[in-house]
């Protein structure tokens, strides 16, 4: 008896084969990009996917192989896949019964810098109408550890929080004596100018890291971020250097936001971040809220500049990674990570049923709660949809069940919105109803005239074929995706 | 600017022309009717598109009816194991209760 079956063992003689659920979307004139429920992708011609879908595909051609490896068929020889692909399934919605993570404490609105394109900041010396108090503070940290997640991660942002920084050490210190079985870890989100050993010291003694601002090259950065005196820029490098002196070298990451003085210079804003250690970076648009939205910064340049800002970016990166020099793009990776994995990543622009609130959530320095960080800056513009109480009068279930939350939830999960639901790429996605709100006034807008589907489509479509063009994109992508995961 | 286009209502519902036309409408608005066996597509182009791109624009619709068809033959097949699949995935969350 042979130790291998016969290659006529693996033929399927009669053709017959049943279709598990999946999806598609054009590439190009000839290939199509098809997914599965649990985002598994393949590439195949238009023509191999209509005989696929009439039952007209030969066993033994290479794609019907892959599409039965990939679990979008079931044949004689496979049964198990509708059992792999639940399992895949439950693994990648594990994250909707941790419920929310992450809490956003907005200790002061106060900040000393005036960014033109910033949503949230106040330039004023009134402690008592922009600073958290501890009353408030005493009441988010019971809400967040309400939370049914055993992980608890508490962020705080501003204005800049550092201008509040004893309520910080109150906030942790409360946090940690109240904790019970949850395991909590702490991130200051500050621009470093007003960075101190006396701070760092006690970032240290209770592991608190540091997530900073970094635009790119001096010009840029001080352009972007005006204060007193115009040092912004050698404020951050110095502080990002104090952080990693007393903390390690991981202990700080570095955010870019990008604005016009960004476009065309994708290259010079990474050499910064690699002369300064950085692993990867996160090429973000500019967010429609708040003071960009105000100040024209938003409209200053529109969703295709952008694209062309990224491309270049992530093409120059790859570049880099094939001279040896590991560095990543945190948006690629996120998106490689649901596209390569069970695992979801927990971004909240890229979640569906939609992050808001219960991916993330914020305790304003007034009392007020809001789903999300954009949420509270639609806020500052007079735009209170999604306020969701406050910490002082409200109950957890008075916030979590309000239909302010749950009526966006609900009305943008993209399983049940027109296009996305038939949409090959939903699985990558995510609904952002706070954009959409901002943009189009409605949770889901029309997603052909959709700025953040248009942006993210296309991304998709260019990951997908990029991968397809050159097998170290593959590896190197796939590379990505681990390590986010 | 307008156009017509008439499909077979014996080969395409007027649900896969309904979501074709939907996925076009950042491009054209449609007025969709139907006859016993036809639907009829009357289309509308603001005035600043050109007759080259309303070709292009036809063409891709033409072919999103298509693909639209091919959606509708693959969720009539999958629709059961793919509830069975997410009745699976959620049967221990507690959030799927019993009607």
């Amino acid at each position: 008896m042979s130790k291998f079956q016969p290659i006529e063992f693996y033929k399927n003689k009669k053709n017959e084969y049943s279709l598990l659920p999946f999806r598609f979307e054009p590439l190009s004139e000839v290939n199509y990009a098809v997914t599965n429920l649990v985002g598994e992708h393949l590439i195949i011609p238009r023509e191999t996917l209509e005989d696929f879908v009439k039952h007209k595909l030969d066993s033994s051609s290479p794609h019907y192989i892959n599409l039965r490896a990939k679990h979008f068929l079931v044949d004689d020889k496979t049964q198990i896949a509708k059992e792999l692909l639940s399992i895949k399934l439950k693994t990648k919605y594990r994250v909707l019964s941790e419920f929310t993570g992450l809490h956003i404490f907005v200790v002061s609105l106060r900040c000393e810098h005036s960014c033109p394109y910033c949503q949230v900041s106040r330039q004023s010396d009134d402690k008592i109408k922009f600073d958290m108090s501890t009353d408030i503070a005493d009441k988010s940290i019971d809400l967040a550890l309400r939370s049914p997640s055993k992980n608890i991660k508490i962020e705080f942002q501003g204005g800049e929080p550092l201008l509040n920084f004893p309520l910080i050490k109150y906030i942790v210190n409360a946090a940690k004596s109240k904790q019970k079985e949850k395991n909590l870890s702490f991130v200051i989100a500050t621009n470093l100018a007003l960075i101190t050993e006396e701070i760092l010291l006690f970032c240290k003694q209770h592991g608190i890291l540091i997530s900073t601002s970094l635009d790119g090259p001096k010009d840029i950065h001080n352009l972007n971020r005006p204060r007193p005196g115009g040092n912004s820029y050698e404020k951050a490098v110095e502080g990002i250097q104090m952080v990693r002196a007393h903390l390690g070298i991981d202990a700080v990451s570095a955010l870019m936001t990008t604005t016009k003085n960004s476009l065309g210079r994708v290259k010079e804003i990474i050499d910064e971040y690699l002369k300064f250690s950085f692993t990867g970076i996160f090429l973000r648009p500019l967010s429609p809220y708040g003071f960009a939205l105000k100040t024209k910064t938003y409209s200053a340049y529109d969703a295709n500049k952008w694209h062309d800002f990224y491309l270049e970016g992530l093409e120059y990166i790859i570049d880099l990674n094939k001279t040896g020099v590991k560095f990543r793009e945190y948006y690629t990776s996120t998106i490689l990570t649901k596209i390569f994995t069970s695992q979801e990543p927990g971004y909240v622009d890229l979640m569906s049923p939609s992050g808001i609130g219960i991916g993330a959530i914020v305790y304003n320095y007034d009392g007020l709660v809001y789903a999300s960080d954009e949420s509270r800056m639609l806020a500052e513009m007079g735009d209170t949809s999604f306020e969701l109480g406050n910490v002082l009068t409200n109950s957890y279930e008075d916030i979590f069940l309000n239909p302010k939350l749950l009526d966006p939830i609900e009305e943008s999960f993209a399983f049940s919105v027109p296009m996305c639901n038939d949409c090959a790429f939903e699985t990558y996605c995510g609904a952002d109803p706070v954009f959409h709100h901002a943009i189009y006034k409605d949770f889901v807008g029309r997603k052909p005239e959709s700025e953040f589907c248009n942006r993210n489509m296309k991304i998709f479509k260019y990951l997908i074929e990029r991968m397809d063009s050159e097998p170290y994109i593959k590896r190197l992508f796939m590379s990505w995706a681990q390590s986010n995961a | 600017m307008e156009a017509n286009l008439i499909f077979d209502a014996n080969i395409y519902s007027i649900d896969a022309i309904k979501k074709a036309c939907y996925r076009n409408i950042n491009r054209f608005a449609v007025n969709i009717s139907k006859e016993e066996d036809t639907i009829n597509c009357n289309i509308t182009f603001k005035n600043t598109v050109t007759e080259s791109q309303i070709k292009i624009y036809l063409d891709d619709f033409m072919k999103e009816v298509l693909d639209q068809d091919l959606r509708e033959s693959i969720k009539k097949e999958t629709e059961g194991v793919r509830n069975l699949i997410l009745a699976h995935t959620f049967s221990k969350t507690g959030l799927i209760k019993d009607e």
